[in-house]
């Protein structure tokens, strides 16, 4: 098979997985107790007024033909209004998934580098109290619950400190990142640290990771125990395999032998690790963005889910669905990348 | 690897030392005030609309009504004084209410309000009726037949029904006065699509209003939650000869807990933080010699409601024994840690009209409870046992805590034992419409400043029906309604008096506690003023130079 045709083939796959998903989100919320439509008035007891409420927000409509419904919207590229506020679903995920992605994104690396250079490390010195030291920093920072973590960086680096922010995304005092404007043309990504780039704001890039600094040393801490305990058991087996003593025999130099040869080798279920988990911070990590009022994707799930927002609780879980389908294929084109014997 | 890493750390350090070293100064503090909340706008900001607290707040320093509360108010009538009115008259039979209104006041825009704005106001949102909004929630639909300009500084109200709490009515944020420009009509007819909502990137096109002391000029959402605003003042705004606004420009931050709340203003990160901090973290900053806590009185109530509809509760004795059982201090020092105060009526302590009626029960009286369960056949082997619900999503305040406090303090009578469920604020919702839940916990908000806000909502047999406790007395509607009617503050105080005695006899609601309203800021942060009113007045707050 041809690159080119496993992609397409992969792209068509993601399909019938999001109808599936659809399918049981649209079920499963819709058995949830709560009525929506209550949640409008604290006090009018009207029935046509409650009725009338129902037609406005599409449920006094069979359960098929919402379903429908909601599928022909979504194909016509239109996710839907909020059943809480009426407002549009797509501009509501779309608001808060560049926070989410940022988010994920410098975790990801603080989680991958951390637990790469600490797993190699601990491999190279197996059962010595270098290795030791690492696994129990790897165990600790795992263990810890993440808003407790939080919350000891927050009040440690914020409150005493007073090395960064608590909480929030941009200094207030500031104007948000703009992203690039050439004439007329204008170009955002809502990524605030690419957005200061374009823009040419030293200022600004350095307030926008100055308050991702704690949220993403938060999670990437938590996520870089996994990546340690890979990484070292990997590496410790595949420094003991004989293409790596040949390397050393032939006189590489110990570090092109360890990260050129071993960790190439070593690196495939690490990838995997780093596939499922930075899928699932595009979902939104709720914890860290209650604990630093992160604008992101989770806490609006979660917020949806308690106003029985059925509408929106299917867009995100679309979308979060698509993120996974596009994050599962880059990690299998890496995977071909990293290991050429793979053939997809 | 370790040299490329060390090289990184290096680079990003110079980078920020370098930053620190040469950033330019941010705004000068006296002309900016940083405040951070919890809440958010729910919906939106026009007043045909908007029904929850927060986009109340932010209605207050956009808009203006014809009257308004004094900072420092207790709900009394005294307190009402002009704004966009200068004087009022209202008829004998209390059902024409005229107001003059001030001249020369003007919109943001320039353009000159008068009393067409007025009546504009209430026919739309009469007119749009949206289920959503507090105008149908109140019932002006109910109160008001008609609005009239009678000339361009005089608009009069033609009520359907005597309605003395009408000026407090008129104070409320539902009755702030839009800007037809920008809360226009789209079709022949007011409709529901007529509602201003908020608009990405445009913060004048999402306020419908422009007679306050501010104006918005920025308001960001993400994911449907506000995420920051900010106002400025409005150069026309009609008491600024009096230096109203007193800070120039308002960003207000929100941030998603109490927890990271509190921490923020603890580092200074904001000026002040109000709504809402845990008691825990409150009585820590007390302790903080960097910050001021500002105490007032809270309107909030919450109360325990008795299902009429079925055994127990449909029994009289078995309500008043549930209410002689109860023990406020254990609920006010354990789970609000002092932070409240006992409550033993359904009108607030600080409102005309209130008496401690419910202390005739006892607090607790477990004597009464034994005796009065007893003539049903309740005893310490046969005991009431019945379900107590509580909301477990955030709705109200440590509503777990709560639940477990009341049912030790029921059982600890020895005649009863209560089992606790809870249900997120959905399904607690459709509970209570389904009349499934035989005691369960809710709370109120003040609509208008009035005892009728706190009484005819719970116990009259119309007003009352959302409770859905199916209480329904003919003599407690009779003197509801009179009070409603009478302007007599002398008579309304003797009819709510006697309607407080005749809910402890049929007890179908035990208030239980009101809290108390708290604020948190810099020290230098003076103009703080929370009373009973739940208004917090950006344009009084400002920082000391």
């Amino acid at each position: 098979m041809t690159l080119r045709s496993y992609v397409i083939s992969r792209i068509l796959l993601t399909i019938p997985m999001i109808l599936i998903l659809l399918t049981m989100v649209f079920l499963v919320i819709r058995v949830l107790p709560g009525d929506p439509v209550l949640l409008h008035f604290e006090k009018n007891v009207d029935p046509d007024v409650i009725q009338a409420m129902r037609v406005r927000l599409g449920l006094d409509k069979p359960l098929w033909i919402q379903y429908f419904d909601y599928l022909f919207g979504l194909f016509r590229g239109d996710m839907g209004e909020s059943m809480q506020d009426y407002s549009s679903i797509g501009q509501q995920i779309f608001s808060a998934f560049p926070a989410t992605l940022e988010l994920a994104i410098f975790s990801m690396i603080i989680a991958t580098a951390l637990g790469v250079v600490l797993g190699v490390q601990a491999s190279k010195a197996y059962n010595r109290p270098q290795d030791h030291v690492i696994r129990i920093f790897g165990i600790v920072t795992y263990a810890l619950p993440v808003f407790f973590l939080g919350m000891i960086l927050q009040m440690s680096l914020g409150l005493g400190l007073h090395l960064l922010p608590v909480g929030q995304r941009f200094n207030p005092a500031m104007q948000t990142p703009v992203g690039l404007s050439i004439g007329s043309l204008h170009f955002s990504s809502g990524l605030y640290t690419i957005d200061s780039v374009l823009e040419g704001n030293m200022y600004k890039l350095v307030e926008s990771l100055r308050y991702l600094c704690l949220p993403s040393l938060t999670l990437g801490l938590v996520l870089s125990g996994v990546f340690i305990r890979l990484t070292r058991s990997n590496m410790f087996e595949t420094l003991r395999l004989d293409f790596v003593t040949a390397a050393r025999a032939r006189g590489l130099k110990e570090n092109k032998v360890t990260y050129s040869y071993a960790l190439r080798n070593a690196f495939l279920p690490v990838l995997t690790m780093m596939g499922l988990q930075f899928a699932a911070l595009l979902g939104g990590a709720i914890l860290t963005e209650t604990t630093f009022s992160w604008p992101g994707l989770g806490r609006y799930i979660v917020d949806r889910i308690n106003f029985r927002d059925y509408t929106a609780i299917q867009g995100a879980i679309i979308v979060f669905g698509i993120f996974v389908s596009v994050v599962s294929l880059v990690v299998d084109l890496l995977y071909a990348y990293l290991d050429p014997r793979i053939r997809l | 690897m370790v040299l490329i890493g060390i090289i990184i750390v290096i680079l990003v350090m110079a980078g920020v030392v370098g930053y620190y070293l040469t950033m330019p100064t941010g705004p000068a503090v006296k002309d900016t005030l940083v405040m951070g909340t919890t809440d958010s706008v729910e919906s939106c900001l026009d007043p045909a609309r908007a029904y929850d607290y927060f986009g109340f707040e932010i209605t207050q320093s956009l808009g203006s009504a014809l009257v308004d509360y004094r900072p420092g108010a207790t709900g009394s009538i005294d307190d009402i004084v002009p704004a966009l009115a200068t004087n009022w008259t209202v008829s004998s039979d209390g059902l024409v209410w005229t107001f003059s209104l001030r001249h020369g006041v003007m919109y943001d825009d320039g353009t000159e309000f008068n009393a067409t704005h007025v009546k504009y106001t209430f026919d739309r949102g009469i007119g749009i009726e949206d289920p959503d909004g507090a105008f149908v929630g109140v019932g002006y639909g109910d109160i008001i037949q008609s609005v009239t300009v009678v000339d361009k500084y005089t608009v009069r109200f033609n009520l359907k029904i005597p309605f003395a709490a009408f000026l407090s009515l008129m104070a409320f944020q539902a009755s702030f006065i839009v800007d037809p420009k920008y809360a226009p009509m789209h079709g022949t007819s007011w409709n529901i699509s007529d509602v201003v909502v908020y608009t990405e990137g445009n913060a004048r096109a999402s306020n419908p209003m422009g007679l306050g002391p501010y104006t918005l000029k920025n308001w960001t959402r993400t994911a449907g939650k506000d995420y920051q605003m900010r106002l400025e003042a409005n150069p026309n705004y009609w008491n600024a000869s009096a230096g109203l606004p007193k800070t120039k420009n308002l960003i207000i931050k929100f941030y998603a807990d109490s927890t990271v709340l509190a921490l923020a203003i603890q580092a200074q990160e904001i000026d002040v933080a109000f709504r809402q901090l845990g008691p825990t973290d409150i009585n820590n900053m007390k302790t903080n010699a960097n910050l001021h806590v500002w105490e007032g009185t809270g309107a909030f109530i919450q109360y325990l409601c008795l299902q009429e509809k079925y055994a127990p509760f449909n029994e009289t004795k078995i309500r008043q024994a549930i209410g002689a059982a109860i023990n406020r201090s254990t609920l006010v020092n354990t789970v609000f840690l002092g932070q409240a105060q006992k409550l033993y009526s359904m009108i607030p302590i600080g409102m005309g009209g209130h008496t401690d009626a419910f202390l005739n029960l006892g607090d607790p009286n477990y004597t009464r409870t034994t005796e009065l369960l007893a003539e049903f056949g309740y005893n310490t082997t046969n005991k009431l046992t019945f379900t107590l619900w509580y909301e477990t999503s955030g709705h109200y305040p440590q509503s777990a805590q709560q639940a477990q406090v009341l049912k030790s303090s029921l059982e600890a009578s020895g005649v009863i034992t209560v089992d606790l469920q809870g249900a997120d604020w959905p399904a607690y919702r459709g509970k209570r419409q389904n009349e499934e839940m035989p005691a369960y916990i809710l709370g109120w908000y003040p609509d208008y400043i009035d005892p009728d806000d706190y009484i005819y909502p719970f116990v009259h047999s119309s007003g009352g029906s959302w409770i859905h406790h199916n209480y329904d007395n003919p003599q407690m509607d009779q003197l509801i309604e009179w009070a409603r009617g009478n302007t007599s503050a002398t008579a309304r105080n003797s009819l709510y008096s006697q309607i407080q005695n005749l809910m402890v006899t049929d007890a179908p609601i035990i208030p239980l506690y009101q809290g108390a309203a708290y604020a948190v800021t810099k020290l230098k942060v003076k103009g703080v003023y929370l009373d009973i009113t739940q208004v917090w007045r950006h344009w009084l707050v400002y920082v000391e130079q």
